[in-house]
């Protein structure tokens, strides 16, 4: 039987996790600004998801991405197996209320959280980070 | 032609009658475009995404661009 591939495993990601995020750095550490506002997006509705640091094998993921959605920038946030989008889209989808939809549960209340804000070290909805082999 | 020209006119050049507002959000590599185009009618968010990051693969391929955040919206 052959290796997996990179994008095997990858699809494999998306098809066993309902929310997986695919960022720079890790919740709790993010790397780079988009990032930082996707978590930021994410974390108030209190959903299970995983993350996926993407900086080990950072060009490798872009191909692999750029075949299955077509899109190749980080980071992109699939639900229930389909790309949704990066920063832009659902900070955007999160202001109208279609995230919430999107994701099954009711809008989170009050301000979005900020992205500066700390995390809570001890998050029950994170699952453990992915560590992803090239 | 300093990087924010180029990614107007590259943006307006695969978007033909579109408008695109490019702002430096800091360091000449992060940028923010606002583009405004009647070929979005209709398509999804991901779609009109693509189609503005697609206009500056070359700009994004060599690292001259290392972010960008993209808002768009149909003309009124």
């Amino acid at each position: 039987m052959t290796e997996p591939t990179l994008k095997d495993k990858v699809e494999q990601l998306i098809a066993e996790n309902p929310v997986l995020l695919f960022m720079k750095g890790t919740p709790e550490a993010p790397a780079c600004g988009n990032s930082m506002r996707a978590i930021a997006a994410i974390e108030p509705y209190g959903v299970e998801y995983a993350a996926l640091d993407v900086l080990p094998a950072l060009e490798p993921l872009r191909e692999v991405t750029g075949e299955i959605a077509d899109w190749r920038t980080f980071p992109q946030l699939y639900v229930n197996g389909k790309l949704v989008g990066g920063a832009d889209i659902v900070e955007e989808m999160n202001e109208s209320g279609e995230l919430a939809e999107l994701l099954g549960v009711e809008q989170p209340e009050g301000e979005p959280m900020s992205a500066k804000q700390e995390l809570k070290a001890d998050n029950p909805q994170q699952s453990p980070p992915i560590q992803i082999e090239r | 032609m300093a990087l924010v020209d180029d990614v107007k006119a590259l943006i307006e050049g695969a978007l033909p009658g579109s408008t695109a507002e490019v702002i430096d959000e800091g360091g000449g590599d992060h940028l923010r475009v606002n583009v405004t185009a009647s070929q979005f009618e209709g398509m999804s968010r991901l779609e009109q995404h693509r189609l503005v990051k697609n206009a500056l693969r070359g700009r994004s391929d060599t690292g001259e661009l290392h972010s960008l955040s993209i808002k768009t919206s149909v003309p009124e």
